[in-house]
């Protein structure tokens, strides 16, 4: 067996993850968590977008609204993490060969490479456009390339169930 | 026609068989229902934090909860679509579920909350420091829309 399959095989069979896979509560309130978090992750995470795609808060500098919305994102994808990571514990030995589960790994990581780059090349020079209405035409392709792609994470997340 | 009859009405209309009958119908459609809610509820916490004056605070309200409410008004309407569509699908189900009825409840709670005492409550928060009604308002529309999302978990749980 390959060593991740292994690792996967180890963590499903483990005291903690049966426990969590037999619960008849914790599970499901995980679950539950892990599902409202989209909001704090991808419902403001999407308000930025829009602005940066000058289709709402046009009065507000984009650099405001980043700064006020990054917290939110971030704190909303430390509980999507956590409650995630859980979530796979759980299941990992069926994660491993689920290829919805593997899609949505492969876009979350894309997700996390879009706004690496972004904020690394033309969200530097933010002073120079953030209070426009409509921004540099790579600062609009990163905000489709963000909708686009945490949408597909959300869309690949529902997808588990039905592999 | 009963409140009764028109769930089994939609159970049988030319939706209903074919949420009822296709592999991927209710997954698609349950997908963009989650996807709307994240935006719906995206935009209630932001216009909400800006009342309570956690973010955003140098900013007008009026412009963040104007903009804002034309996002939930789309996102609302995407979720009711969807949602009928996913209540087509299971309407026996639902009509008897107390998970159910209780979204139904606080979804119209927190609908008529929001075009009502909220919207005044915005108003009167324009800039600077929120007194505490737009507070009071905020920690409302909170709890309304976080008790319409667990609700709406609690029908598949229960």
């Amino acid at each position: 067996m390959p060593l991740l399959q292994q690792a996967c095989q180890t963590l499903y069979d483990s005291a903690f993850g049966t426990m969590l896979r037999e619960s008849n509560n914790a599970f499901p309130v995980i679950e539950s968590i892990h599902v409202l978090s989209i909001t704090l992750v991808f419902g403001t995470i999407a308000v930025l977008d829009l602005r940066m795609l000058g289709i709402l808060l046009r009065p507000i500098s984009i650099a405001c609204v980043a700064r006020n919305v990054f917290p939110l994102t971030w704190s909303g994808f430390a509980v999507s993490l956590a409650s995630g990571f859980l979530l796979f514990w759980a299941e990992a030995a069926k994660m491993y060969s689920n290829p919805a589960f593997r899609a949505k790994l492969v876009l979350l990581a894309l997700a996390g490479l879009n706004a690496l780059i972004f904020h690394g090349t033309v969200y530097r020079r933010v002073g120079e456009w953030k209070d426009l209405h409509v921004p540099p035409w790579r600062a609009r392709a990163a905000a489709i390339a963000s909708l686009a792609l945490w949408s597909g994470v959300i869309v690949a997340g529902r997808a588990i169930a039905y592999f | 026609m009963s409140l009764y009859a028109w769930f089994m009405a939609l159970a049988h209309s030319p939706l209903g068989r074919v949420m009822q009958t296709s592999r991927w119908g209710f997954a698609v459609v349950e997908m963009v229902h989650l996807l709307a809610m994240a935006v719906l509820g995206g935009s209630v916490l932001i216009v909400d934090l800006r009342l309570l004056g956690v973010i955003l605070k140098g900013e007008s309200a009026r412009t963040l909860g104007r903009d804002l409410s034309r996002l939930l008004a789309a996102s609302l309407l995407a979720m009711v679509l969807s949602g009928v569509a996913l209540l087509s699908e299971e309407a026996g189900k639902c009509y008897f579920s107390p998970a159910f009825r209780w979204k139904m409840a606080l979804l119209a709670a927190a609908i008529v909350f929001y075009f009502t005492l909220h919207r005044t409550a915005l108003r009167r928060a324009d800039k600077g420091t929120p007194a505490l009604w737009p507070r009071i308002a905020a920690v409302v529309s909170l709890l309304l829309w976080l008790g319409v999302g667990v609700a709406g978990r609690a029908i598949g749980l229960l």
